[in-house]
């Protein structure tokens, strides 16, 4: 048994640290990128790529140098602790998650996704159709020699700045069936879109598509197994994510309890205060743990990675709200401002929930994943 | 990060499976999985088999007859001791005093008491909580006044496992009454037939008696029972207190208690269905299994650390708060679970040979009670209240 990680992954670690440390020592900076055209910065992004931040999310089989739920793991912890925005989750794993993942997986496009030269985003969720992994309404057909996409999705992360879209649309069967679906890869520039920023900070896009031509990635039983994979691997990434955040959470309070004065003393030194950040801090060593195991599995079998994931995203939902909450009501009013940082970490935490699956989905697969 | 048990660790666990299986007789682990009382004499045969086969001591150096297991080791062995229902080491002697008597004992002392701890021949008792003692152990009463060649013992000890049991007791004592309450404290050890001494039964809420008042009266207690120096006796509590303990989580307990939860909410109706199905209740469940998943990684986390020789510091604390929630919520749902089958009280089904009709199913039994039991572990060992002063005050810097 070893919990400590390998030299290579601390070198990783290390680097990615610096790197986002030098590029978003504060809050103002994640504006000003947000304000930016794409609602990130195109130079930022180039650099993680120089830097081999965007490869460390890929196989080596595909021309990436990591890939691994621990490698996922470690850069999505430093995301979270810098609150980065970049289009790591969208480019850097979903679509490249699904992209090797298909049948003749398209490592060209992976590559230039690693380049930082090419933007993909994955749009499957829809207005209504929630988390579901095979809730899909947009429809397929094949016209032509060719396939033809009809439509709409929402909540597409990055989907204005994409160069290009991976949609899952119906090619047969009813809005809930498991079967049926396809998965299509488009150039965003046939696509009518209306982006817009959401709460914590991020770009996301309305698509609407009217028969624009799509080319098809996989169909059927792949199909859904790409789009479980996706969210899995979003889902894993959101955890450690949300690791990263609630640790700085945590340390932005404790610091803040020594400094604020009342009836003559610090905050801190009053012990109802005290414990409730003994119970933070236990929260987060349980997500950590729930986290790492979930990494360890990602590799194996489908049903064992989708349990830990499930699990650890679960107590991400719930310990999130917990450490977002805490940290905005032991602040005080501070909290409240948008000058703060507290405020836009608290936001981010309790959005993840958001998204990949909220604490009830999660539970409910792992509770399906545990009986079988 | 590598989170499987090394070949080595594994071939470890199949060792001890294997021996609990020749050595536990069927009766025994029947009566612990019903929560049958369980008699001074079950208690000492499974220590008995352990003391034969060299693994009663296990937080011991090798040179005192300890098994010189790390701490993972420790661990595979407690979950296997708790898989297979084997009754409770009785922690007293081998545990608490043992490590305080090789640390700050005698040699005298270490060469009588040692080996019989050892051997099982004497059963121990801790002498710490008094009625005006609890989280302030500090401000204890008991007095043991210097009378040249021996120690007179006046004053009361409360909370006493099993104490009715037991042939001595280590106590603190007062020794110096002059000085701030750290500073007057001694660790005095004392024998329980000694005239003076009267042990009171203490009937706890689920109708059973494990604890008990010890009353010392004008008590003569020899000098050379006096551990370490006078006046000392805090630093060894607090040595005590906060000895490495790799089972504080409860790790295996609570997996054990989660699923007898699962077999009793398949079994229990909602509706005319399982239980189980009811998705309320099952959401209930996966969140305390979630909950008890993660905790058993932060403990492996925490026993790998100390494996290779990090001792752990607040981490025991935060263990002890989630271990003692998770463990209280399994027998929350399991009462839960029984509905109106919860109510009946037959303190006379817990007995060894017990043969009438249960009311309602055989597993329903124990289960409010121990329910109320359980409620005694955010109680003791520091209670969850103290263990978060300590997180606080170690790391916070506040």
């Amino acid at each position: 048994m070893d919990f400590s990680l390998s030299e290579e992954r601390k070198m990783l670690q290390e680097t990615v640290a610096r790197f986002f440390e030098n590029n978003y020592n504060d809050i103002k900076k994640r504006s000003e990128y947000l304000d930016m055209n794409d609602g990130f910065s195109r130079e930022f992004w180039k650099e993680s790529s120089n830097l081999g931040v965007i490869s460390g999310l890929i196989s080596p089989s595909f021309g990436g140098l990591g890939g691994s739920g621990e490698d996922i793991s470690i850069i999505f912890e430093l995301i979270g602790k810098s609150l980065c925005i970049e289009p790591f989750l969208s480019s850097g794993l979903l679509s490249s998650t699904i992209l090797s993942s298909i049948k003749n997986p398209k490592t060209e496009l992976i590559n230039q996704i690693i380049d930082g030269e090419l933007l993909v985003s994955f749009a499957h969720m829809e207005m209504n159709n929630r988390y579901e992994d095979y809730f899909v309404e947009s429809k397929a057909f094949f016209e032509d020699e060719n396939w033809k996409l009809n439509g709409s999705k929402s909540f597409v992360i990055n989907g204005d700045s994409a160069d290009k879209v991976i949609i899952s649309a119906r090619i047969e069967g009813k809005i809930n069936d498991k079967n049926g679906i396809g998965l299509f890869l488009v150039d965003n520039n046939q696509i009518n879109n209306r982006s817009y920023n959401t709460i914590d900070g991020y770009r996301a896009a309305e698509l609407n598509f009217d028969n624009i031509d799509a080319e098809l990635l996989c169909e059927d039983d792949l199909a859904l197994e790409c789009i479980i994979k996706a969210n899995s691997a979003g889902a894993l990434a959101l955890s450690a994510e949300a690791v990263g955040i609630m640790q700085v959470c945590f340390d932005l309070t404790l610091d803040y309890l020594k400094t604020r004065k009342q009836f003559g003393k610090s905050i801190g030194s009053f012990q109802s205060i005290q414990h409730r950040m003994v119970d933070m801090m236990l929260e987060i060593e349980q997500v950590r743990s729930a986290v790492m195991l979930a990494s360890s599995t990602f590799e194996t079998n489908s049903s064992t990675r989708d349990k830990n994931i499930s699990a650890a995203k679960n107590l991400v939902g719930r310990v999130g709200k917990l450490i977002a909450e805490e940290s905005i009501q032991l602040h005080g009013g501070i909290a409240m401002t948008w000058e703060y940082s507290v405020a836009h970490y608290a936001k981010r935490l309790i959005m993840i929930d958001h998204l990949m699956g909220d604490a009830d989905y999660h539970r409910d697969r792992f509770k399906l994943l545990s009986s079988n | 990060m590598n989170f499987e048990y090394s070949e080595k660790e594994e071939k470890f666990r199949t060792e001890v499976r294997n021996w609990l299986k020749e050595t536990l007789p069927k009766y025994l682990s029947e009566k612990v999985r019903k929560y049958q009382r369980l008699t001074k004499e079950d208690y000492e045969l499974f220590m008995n088999n352990l003391s034969k086969k060299g693994w009663i001591a296990w937080h011991w150096p090798e040179e005192y007859g300890g098994t010189g297991w790390n701490a993972i080791e420790k661990h595979i062995f407690e979950e296997e001791i708790v898989k297979a229902s084997a009754p409770r080491i009785v922690p007293f002697g081998v545990n608490m005093l043992g490590p305080v008597l090789i640390e700050f004992g005698s040699e005298e002392q270490k060469n009588y008491y040692l080996p019989r701890i050892l051997n099982n021949e004497d059963w121990w008792a801790q002498g710490y909580s008094e009625p005006g003692a609890g989280s302030d152990l500090a401000s204890l009463k008991t007095t043991a006044i210097n009378k040249g060649d021996h120690y007179l013992v006046n004053g009361q000890k409360t909370w006493t496992t099993l104490g009715h049991h037991a042939d001595k007791i280590f106590c603190l004592v007062k020794t110096d009454l002059n000085v701030k309450p750290q500073l007057g404290i001694s660790f005095l050890l004392i024998d329980m037939d000694s005239p003076g001494v009267e042990v009171k039964p203490i009937i706890t809420l689920d109708g059973e008696h494990e604890v008990n008042e010890v009353w010392f009266t004008d008590v003569k207690v020899p000098k050379k029972n006096l551990v370490g120096k006078e006046n000392q006796g805090w630093t060894y509590a607090k040595y005590l207190l906060t000895f490495e303990r790799t089972g504080i989580a409860g790790v295996p307990n609570s997996k054990s208690a989660l699923n007898h939860l699962k077999m009793v909410s398949r079994k229990s109706m909602k509706n005319g269905k399982p239980l189980i199905e009811d998705p309320m209740f099952s959401s209930e469940v996966a969140e305390l299994e979630i909950d008890l998943l993660a905790m058993e990684i932060f403990n492996l986390r925490t026993v790998s650390a100390a494996a290779e020789g990090k001792a752990p510091g607040m981490e025991s604390s935060l263990l002890k708060i989630k271990g003692t929630l998770v463990r209280q919520k399994t027998t929350e749902l399991l009462r839960k679970a029984l509905g109106p089958q919860a109510l009946p009280y037959l303190p006379e089904q817990f007995d060894e040979g017990w043969n009438e009709m249960p009311i309602g199913p055989e597993y329903a039994g124990p289960i409010a009670k121990q329910y109320f039991n359980m409620r005694k572990i955010s109680i003791y060992g520091g209670s969850n209240e103290i263990q978060k002063n300590i997180v606080a005050k170690a790391s916070f810097g506040l």
